[in-house]
């Protein structure tokens, strides 16, 4: 503890001194972030009183005091995913988000792992990579960073933020809605512990690191839903013979109605429905519907042909939820 | 070693500027370590730190000192808030402060700051630039004072 001895010849001594840190702690807004004074700074206090004891106004300085400040490690990691990132079975360089933000007061290095077995979910993603978004935000692996652990951790001043693609694959197995959780994990290299835990020495600026309430490290999940489709297919025949009834009889006239019903929350991509024209039947020409409205035989614009041993319609892509109902007929020979 | 050096120095400055200033003025800082004992009750100690991080509560301690033979009249004492602390209220003492850097005084609830677009909001802790105490009356000789107020480390 420092004892201000009473008299001004030791203020007047310190006087120089003290002014010249005034300076330096005048100067330091224009290094303060919101995460706080830079570590390795001087925090000084002075006082100083002014008096009348007679002889005019005098003015005398306090002892100054120096404190530093010292490093606080802190980290915190954020998905930028507000909702589930939609995936489909076996999909590739599927990517999750997030924001890695030093939210201590020094320059630190930042450790990144992945946690895909986080439990609470219905499946494992595959982690391919994790990669560092070079600004653009856009996920790009001809651009941005392949991270590799140990190698190119990325740095971050204090406030900092990096923000990181997770890059998965989905497993062919997963049905329609399953969820895959992953955590993205990020520690401070200087070390991680309980707060309040200190490295001695290995804080910037010469001073010592400290845990702050953080911990050091952070975590976030980020999640993929499975969107996938199924297809059913339900073929019924209704038969008219020439004389009103309905018996397969030859010359009777057979009606075949086919209906997709594409059902999950995906869609499906080049739907067609084929079928070959029975034995001992011929093909009614221009006898396809598609929902009711007649297609041509040829091999055109729309969607139906029949090529002398099959029909054909072409359905494209079709959403969950929707069906698509196909006729056509043929005459027992 | 160094110490011992200024006392030397103060032994030896001549008489006179010794007899001008005999109010002393001694500043302390301490920090506030909150620990929690195994019945799980809070402790506040109370510990004078070389080094403190970001979030870190300081008492500021001004101990004051009339040593001359005369009193010391208009005694007014000055604390300009170093940039890397934020003001967080004061002892049973309340100072003026300034949002201004040591233009204008007055209570904080009384005080504004202006904005980019031309208003004025009301001034918040942390735009405590300087605190300061201005006595009413004479600071008798001998007698002595505390004055406190506490900051956050930005």
């Amino acid at each position: 503890m420092m004892k201000a001895p009473v008299g001004g010849a030791k203020h007047q001594l310190l006087r120089p001194s003290s002014s010249a840190l005034l300076l330096c702690a005048l100067a330091l807004p224009m290094q303060a972030h919101a995460a706080g004074t830079v570590a390795g700074s001087t925090i000084s206090n002075t006082a100083s009183a002014s008096f009348d004891n007679g002889a005019g106004t005098q003015t005398i300085d306090s002892n100054t005091v120096n404190l530093r400040v010292d490093e606080l490690l802190d980290v915190t990691v954020a998905s930028n995913n507000p909702s589930d990132v939609a995936t489909t079975p076996a999909g590739t360089n599927q990517v999750l988000t997030f924001t890695v933000t030093n939210t201590g007061n020094g320059q630190e290095a930042f450790g990144l792992s992945t946690i895909a077995n986080v439990g609470g979910d219905n499946y494992d993603p595959t982690i391919t990579g994790i990669y560092i978004d070079n600004g653009d935000g856009i996920f790009d692996p001809a651009t941005d960073t392949l991270y590799t652990a140990g190698s190119n951790d990325p740095v971050l001043n204090p406030d900092q933020s990096a923000r990181i693609f997770v890059v998965a694959t989905t497993p062919g197995t997963v049905a329609d809605n399953d969820r895959g959780i992953v955590t993205l994990v990020a520690a401070a290299k200087t070390g991680t512990g309980a707060p309040g835990t200190t490295f001695a020495g290995q804080g910037q600026g010469g001073g010592d690191a400290v845990v702050g309430s953080t911990g050091a490290d952070g975590q976030d999940n980020g999640a993929y839903k499975v969107s996938a489709a199924t297809v059913t297919l339900v073929k019924s025949a209704v038969v008219v013979d020439p004389f009103g009834g309905s018996e397969p009889v030859p010359g009777a006239t057979i009606t075949y109605t086919i209906t997709a019903t594409v059902a999950g929350t995906g869609s499906v991509g080049g739907l067609a429905i084929t079928d070959n024209i029975p034995a001992d039947t011929s093909y009614v020409t221009g006898s396809i519907t598609l929902g009711g409205a007649p297609l041509s035989d040829a091999s055109d614009a729309d969607a139906g042909d029949y090529n002398g041993t099959r029909i054909r319609v072409q359905l494209g892509t079709v959403a969950g939820g929707q069906t698509r109902t196909v006729t056509f007929k043929t005459k027992i020979d | 070693m160094r110490k011992a050096l200024f006392l030397l120095i103060a032994a030896l400055a001549p008489a006179q500027a010794f007899a001008a200033n005999q109010v002393a003025l001694d500043n302390n800082v301490f920090v506030e370590r909150v620990t929690t004992d195994a019945a799980g009750k809070q402790r506040v100690l109370l510990e004078e730190p070389k080094v403190v991080v970001p979030g870190d509560r300081l008492v500021f301690v001004l101990n004051y000192r009339n040593a001359g033979a005369q009193p010391a009249d208009k005694f007014v004492i000055t604390n300009p808030m170093p940039s890397a602390v934020r003001f967080a209220g004061a002892g049973d003492t309340p100072p003026l402060v300034s949002v201004d850097g040591g233009k204008m005084w007055g209570q904080l609830a009384d005080l504004t700051v202006p904005m980019a677009d031309g208003t004025r909001r009301p001034a918040q802790p942390a735009d405590v630039t300087h605190v300061r105490w201005a006595f009413q009356k004479p600071i008798p000789a001998g007698a002595t004072g505390k004055l406190i107020f506490r900051g956050v480390v930005k």
